[in-house]
């Protein structure tokens, strides 16, 4: 009768066993397995070519068979080399103009398009957009067809509307860079307003609205609410930009025919590498090129990533 | 371990979806579809080639070549390669030991790269012995040998002349009432055309022009320079961009570009807007190397029967009247398997009589072999060119044809000296100059500074610098602008 019953207590559970062996620690080398294709498709096809271009910069060759370490001689003979700066200054006016023409006509586009209430938004949208479908080497064709002296549609129409214009005004000659500016400008205006637009439609509305309802003007609006909030997508188009204008390369090569224009005024670094390299033969100082564009590169991508966190931090 | 492994793949293989298994199925059964059938190609001689009509004439003869071969490591198949494709492969071959075929038809700038290393890391065969062994350096016509020619060897043989003629639009020309016949030298030739550069339409410019040139096209300044006794390289194959007669050509052909004076237009070869160009009569004149007959026969139809030929104006009385572009040879790499089979047939393509006519009345190509000339073919008039006997013209030029260089650094030295006429005809046009003199000595500047850009290149390459400095030690390089000319080229043995 004393057994009283004692009440039920809690008692701290042991976590259930597990079934044997099912939740066992995987053998060391498991992961390695894995990683075993990935790893070994890198090393032979980035590592061990990234290590040899590192070590063909220093050498001169005739082959893997003939070569003749050199040291510095190719990055000295680079720096003074009025070739290479030629090609450096070029592809820099180029990133100028992709930077400072084309972003800003691309935002605007965008812009434009983002207005409430457009009709054919989407219809514009793709037209716009539409060049950058074609590719850089179709573009280099029609513009060199375009600015063909004399039968070019340029010309033509310049001459037609203006007969004292010369017909066989040299486009492709004299003004290189201009040109193949305008080239590019045709085929990403409406690339990188797809990203501008999609930023645009991201900014809030209640904070337009609200700053509207204290009077601040579209100027004042753009400058202080609708610029910082696609001041990151900007950042990134501006980086992308940049490095796509220093591996410049099929453009000029398809305009200028194979070459690099008249005294070489439409030479970028990337087409003197592949001159380097490819037509003289000399793939020591085409490597040595190639690293020196990878700083400049990685220059810019180390720049891009200073400025982002200092945007985030303000 | 093994166990362990076992284990472990035996779970993988379970928890694997039914997909993966189809795909590794359809793998595995494709490979053995296709692993067990023995493969249909022959284990023949390859020959490369980058030109479609070549291969055209070749593949008759490769037929011939084929039937009398007792097994087929002997028999010959053509390849057709893009240029590109085949100077990567070559390159490729000759550098990696990647293989490479038996023998290889190579144009002269791919040529020229496979001699930038030292002489006994060349890929071809040097086959200057045999040549000379065998007579075929008197058999062949002596300055098809210079593009082929490195260092005093051999490496090629080569496929032909190419001398360079002055065709015309003889319709209009006549039509006009004037004889060119008599005309003798660039100067002459101008004058004879004037007339014709009038303004029809009322906008102050010419509709004619009376030839084919613009400072750009760098290789017909190449014809006009090596026509003119220019230098580009001399005999040792050391730069020699900066003499006084360089300079002097230079300005002439600038004051032809622009300015009061100028004469030529710019009509590329090989483009739309180049050939609309020259149909409209907007073109009188162009240089016309052999090669480049057959392809206005193919290209420019409707010009047939509005077309003469004659030699180049000379630079001054009694100069050269022609010049030279181009150039093809056929090689055997030193890893062909049987080099006398390779020789054997090499001969066969190259010194063939039956092959040379085929490929003159398919190309307007003559061949380099002597003994060919006298064949009919070449005496036959040819209605595309008014009925002249376009082969005998070519032909009466082989002998006065200039020496090419076989410098791989030809190709930059070329575009060094288009920058400096580039430059002379942007101050031609800003200055309305039109006698050359006043360009001169800005001409000698610019040529020196263009043969210093291109000797700094060369003398970067280590593998010539030894060679050089024994050649520059036995033969100083003689003064600058004022050095007497001479013709670029190889020595020929």
């Amino acid at each position: 009768m004393s057994e009283a019953i004692a009440p039920s207590r809690p008692v701290p559970s042991a976590p259930p066993a597990a079934p044997k062996g099912r939740y066992r620690a995987e053998p060391v080398w498991v992961p390695w397995v894995f990683l075993a294709p990935f790893l070994l498709t890198f090393g032979v096809f980035l590592v061990w070519p990234l290590i040899q271009s590192v070590m063909l910069a220093f050498q001169q060759t005739f082959g893997p068979k003939t070569s003749a370490w050199v040291g510095l001689e190719n990055f000295t003979f680079m720096f003074g080399d009025p070739l290479f700066w030629k090609a450096v200054r070029n592809t820099a006016i180029f990133a100028a103009g992709s930077v400072c023409v084309q972003l800003p006509l691309s935002l605007g586009l965008a812009l434009l398009l983002n207005r409430p209430g457009l009709k054919g938004r989407a219809f514009f949208r793709m037209i716009f957009f539409a060049p950058s479908l074609v590719g850089l080497v179709f573009v280099g064709l029609l513009f060199g067809l375009m600015f063909a002296p004399r039968t070019g549609l340029v010309n033509t129409t310049l001459h037609g509307l203006f007969p004292a214009f010369d017909p066989e005004f040299p486009w492709l000659q004299l003004y290189i860079m201009p040109a193949l500016i305008l080239a590019a400008l045709w085929l990403y205006v409406g690339f990188n307003m797809i990203y501008f637009l999609a930023a645009l439609q991201n900014v809030p509305e209640e904070l337009m609205e609200a700053a509207a309802l204290d009077g601040a003007g579209p100027w004042h609006r753009f400058r202080h609410i609708v610029l910082p909030e696609i001041l990151p997508i900007a950042t990134f188009v501006v980086l992308m930009s940049l490095l796509g204008s220093l591996q410049l390369f099929e453009l000029p090569f398809v305009l200028l025919d194979g070459g690099a224009g008249p005294d070489n005024r439409g030479l970028t670094i990337v087409m003197y590498l592949y001159q380097t390299g490819f037509v003289s033969g000399d793939l020591g100082y085409a490597s040595a090129i190639g690293w020196v564009l990878a700083l400049f590169m990685g220059a810019f991508a180390i720049g891009q990533k200073w400025f982002s966190k200092r945007q985030e931090e303000s | 371990m093994f166990r362990e492994l076992k284990k472990y793949l035996g779970g993988l293989f379970a928890a694997t979806t039914p997909a993966v298994w189809v795909l590794l199925a359809l793998a595995l059964g494709a490979a053995i579809i296709v692993l067990p059938r023995p493969s249909n190609r022959k284990d023949t001689m390859k020959l490369w080639l980058f030109n479609k009509m070549h291969q055209q004439v070749y593949v008759t003869v490769a037929e011939d070549w084929n039937r009398a071969q007792p097994t087929p490591a002997t028999e010959v198949e053509t390849i057709l390669l893009a240029n590109a494709a085949l100077e990567r492969r070559l390159l490729s071959g000759f550098m990696s030991g990647t293989p490479v075929a038996e023998l290889v038809e190579t144009e002269r700038f791919v040529g020229a790269k496979t001699f930038t290393g030292p002489l006994e890391d060349i890929g071809f065969m040097d086959i200057t012995d045999r040549l000379r062994e065998e007579g075929l350096l008197d058999a062949i016509n002596g300055p098809s040998f210079a593009p082929w020619t490195s260092r005093g060897r051999i490496f090629g043989i080569p496929h032909d002349v190419h001398p360079v003629l002055l065709v015309y639009r003889s319709d209009i020309i006549e039509a006009a009432g004037i004889d060119l016949t008599k005309v003798e030298t660039w100067a002459e030739f101008f004058n004879a055309l004037r007339p014709l550069m009038v303004d029809e339409d009322g906008d102050g410019r010419p509709e004619r022009y009376p030839l084919n040139f613009w400072a750009t096209q760098t290789q017909i300044l190449e014809q006009l320079l090596l026509q003119g006794d220019g230098t580009l390289f001399d005999a040792q194959e050391r730069p020699r961009l900066d003499s006084e007669r360089n300079a002097f050509l230079l300005s002439t052909i600038a004051t032809w570009c622009g300015g009061p004076g100028r004469v030529v237009v710019d009509a590329p070869e090989f483009t739309a807007p180049g050939n609309t160009l020259k149909l409209r009569g907007t073109v009188l004149a162009s240089l016309m190397p052999d090669w480049l007959g057959g392809i206005w026969k193919s290209d420019l139809p409707d010009l047939a029967g509005k077309l003469k030929l004659m030699p180049l104006p000379a630079w001054e009385k009694g100069g050269r009247r022609t010049s030279v572009i181009g150039g093809t040879m056929l090689g055997i790499p030193k890893t062909t398997r049987d080099f006398e089979a390779s020789w054997a047939f090499a001969k066969r393509l190259y010194l063939d009589r039956e092959t040379h006519v085929k490929f003159f009345a398919k190309t307007t190509i003559i061949p380099p072999v002597k003994a060919s000339w006298g064949d009919p073919v070449f005496s036959t008039p040819d209605p595309y060119f008014s009925g002249q006997i376009s082969g005998q013209l070519f032909i009466a030029q082989a002998a006065n044809v200039p020496a090419r260089t076989s410098s791989p650094y030809n190709e930059m030295a070329i575009a060094r000296l288009s920058d400096v006429l580039i430059a002379l005809v942007e101050r031609v046009n800003r200055e309305q100059i039109s006698d050359p003199a006043i360009l001169l000595p800005d001409a000698r500047e610019r040529v020196a500074a263009a043969q210093a850009r291109v000797r700094k290149l060369i003398e970067r390459n280590v593998f010539l610098r030894e060679e050089s400095a024994a050649v520059s030690a036995a033969d100083p390089l003689p003064g600058s602008v004022s050095a007497p000319p001479v013709a670029g080229g190889s020595r020929v043995p």
